[in-house]
């Protein structure tokens, strides 16, 4: 459905794309993660032929984007990161201008119009200027006019960015309803939003791609279980030389949690990925520690993120 | 293409701008006709257009400075050239906007004569042979302010390089007078144009191939055009004759005189066409860069 291969966009000598490949399939929500100038609106902007590429090609439903633009662009609908909205234009009129921009039969365009007004509740807003409406309204009339004509393809670049949490849920219940009939892909910097919407996730850092998976896949072959959680009665400097014996440790981090009753927490982590739950279970029954808690602490996408991009602080 | 005609005329009509446009032209036309015609009694409406013409410099300005700075400022330029619109269509459509608030003008204009026939004889040849001149004159301004308007996000930059770019076009006549006529200077100055136009070239393509071609055959072709000359007369004059090149306003000059001059049509036309695609040519460069 989509296909992009060795897209690459250079700016003087700085690389803001580099060499980036991937697909998506018809019917997919794939995310597009990465921190604050990794190249995520570019690639998108090259994506829809608004942009040229330096090198490398983008095919959209077999036709590609510099080759046969007009027929590849009548396959996506685009949502930039700003709504690319008339502030002077009144809500029913841009879209009405939208659908004839998309060349939508004459016929047709008041209904098309009234589906998508309808789709994103913005029917009751139609006769009102679009400098006057919030900024939630204003994502909803771009995202209107990213589906007017139904197209096949949909490419939303941060699409909740500005809304209120009421909103940003309601955003992402009608993307997932739309991925049910449309191919996406919506970038975001927010993990928990690509881990709810998303099939599948594309991580670049640097205008390069890190990995392509689904979520679940990313956190089990980059995360595994390499962090355990305890919760025992022990003396710390003894509890400390007894897991620091056991092999393959990496370090042992004292919680902040208090657990009460003179107990304390502590998380394990091991130096290569594999199970020590059980090991360390054996070791306190062996030293006679009181042990009243052992779970494997799960890796968020977040921690892989942050761990893969090498900067919690574009977060 | 008819969508983005469509939606600039709606903006001019929907807000003041084009009505002011056009009431504007209308009175000053107005007030001229009234100098020269009904007060100085002179039968030639041609003579009113004329004066008219030097308000251009408020008037393209007013209209072009939005047309394309605007679009790239609130980013609505994402809408328009990711829709299955191409850029030559979408600039065609825009243009078009522009010419025919323009049009609704020199339409009410054309009624002017006729009015003037009222009061005596009235030279109808010359009345809209000077206003046909007029409203190309009219158009190639636009065209130029269109180009302008693509260079930028800032209406108010488009609007000021505009009136600059109308004001020397009006006084380049002028300054011609000053230049001097001497062949040795005239071959320095055009050397001097010649690098120039090589720079521009290496900035816009960054290809130092096309650069060296453009440098070799200007520079060489101006070396051999002035030393082959044996008495070196060659270059004489030939600043304003170049820069006569320019004078976008002197072409119309002849109109009110009663001279038809068809080339001056021709030359508008060009110029149109130029800098139509020149836009065309702007816009589709920044998507290489932007």
């Amino acid at each position: 459905m989509i296909t992009v291969e060795h897209l690459v966009k250079q700016y003087g000598d700085f690389r803001a794309v580099d060499d980036l490949s991937f697909t998506v399939e018809k019917g997919e929500i794939l995310g597009f993660l990465g921190p604050n100038g990794a190249g995520k609106s570019t690639t998108m902007n090259m994506i829809t032929g608004y942009n040229s590429a330096t090198e490398g090609d983008v095919t959209i439903n077999g036709f590609n984007v510099y080759d046969e633009p007009e027929k590849a662009k009548r396959c996506i609908g685009y949502l930039p990161e700003i709504p690319p909205v008339y502030p002077d234009m009144r809500v029913k009129e841009y879209l009405r201008f939208c659908t004839e921009l998309k060349e939508i039969p004459k016929k047709e365009r008041a209904a098309e119009v009234d589906r998508v007004m309808e789709l994103l509740h913005v029917t009751h807003m139609q006769n009102k200027l679009i400098k006057h409406l919030s900024k939630g309204y204003r994502q909803r009339v771009g995202l209107a006019q990213a589906l007017v004509g139904n197209p096949e393809v949909l490419i939303l670049d941060e699409p909740t960015v500005g809304l209120d949490p009421m909103q940003i849920n309601w955003m992402r219940n009608l993307i997932r309803s739309l991925g049910k009939e449309h191919t996406i892909i919506l970038s975001s910097h927010i993990l928990f939003e690509v881990n709810a919407v998303c099939d599948r996730v594309l991580i670049i850092n640097h205008g390069k791609k890190i990995i392509i998976d689904t979520p679940d896949n990313i956190i089990r072959t980059l995360g595994g279980t390499s962090g355990v959680r305890l919760v025992v009665r022990a003396e710390e400097e003894e509890f400390r030389k007894a897991v620091e014996s056991i092999p393959n440790i990496a370090r042992c981090d004292r919680l902040e949690e208090d657990p009460g009753d003179g107990l304390t927490a502590y998380a394990v982590y091991s130096a290569e990925r594999g199970e020590i739950r059980d090991r360390l279970a054996t070791m306190c029954a062996e030293r006679g520690f009181a042990l009243f808690e052992l779970n494997a602490i799960q890796k968020t996408l977040e921690d892989v993120f942050i761990e893969m991009t090498g900067k919690g602080d574009t977060i | 293409m008819r969508a983005i005609y469509k939606k600039e005329l709606r903006s001019y009509f929907t807000s003041f701008l084009g009505y002011l446009f056009i009431a504007f032209l209308l009175i000053i036309v107005g007030i001229y006709q009234y100098l020269y015609n009904l007060r100085g009694e002179y039968a030639n409406f041609g003579l009113a257009v004329n004066g008219t013409t030097t308000f251009f410099l408020l008037l393209v300005p007013m209209l072009t400075m939005r047309i394309l700075a605007e679009e790239k400022r609130q980013r609505t330029d994402q809408l328009i050239f990711t829709a299955p619109v191409s850029v030559e269509r979408i600039v065609l459509g825009k243009f078009l906007a522009l010419v025919t608030v323009f049009a609704v003008a020199v339409a009410f204009i054309c009624v002017y004569p006729l009015i003037l026939h009222n009061y005596g004889a009235v030279n109808y040849s010359v009345a809209y042979t000077t206003i046909a001149a007029f409203f190309l004159l009219g158009c190639t301004y636009m065209a130029i302010g269109m180009f302008i308007s693509s260079l930028t996000e800032s209406q108010v930059f488009a609007a000021v390089m505009t009136f600059i770019v109308i004001l020397f076009t009006l006084m380049i006549d002028m300054l011609v007078q000053m230049l001097p006529t001497g062949h040795v200077l005239a071959f320095c100055v055009l050397l001097g144009l010649a690098l120039i136009v090589s720079v521009i070239t290496y900035v816009m393509m960054k290809s130092k191939i096309v650069t060296g071609i453009v440098a070799v055959l200007s520079v060489g072709g101006l070396a051999v055009a002035y030393f082959t000359d044996p008495d070196r007369t060659r270059f004489d004059g030939s600043l304003a004759k170049v820069f006569g090149w320019l004078s976008v306003q002197s072409r119309f000059a002849l109109f009110p005189r009663e001279i038809v001059d068809i080339s001056s049509y021709v030359y508008y036309l060009s110029m149109i066409f130029l800098f139509v695609f020149l836009t065309i040519q702007a816009i589709k460069k920044r998507r290489w860069e932007a």
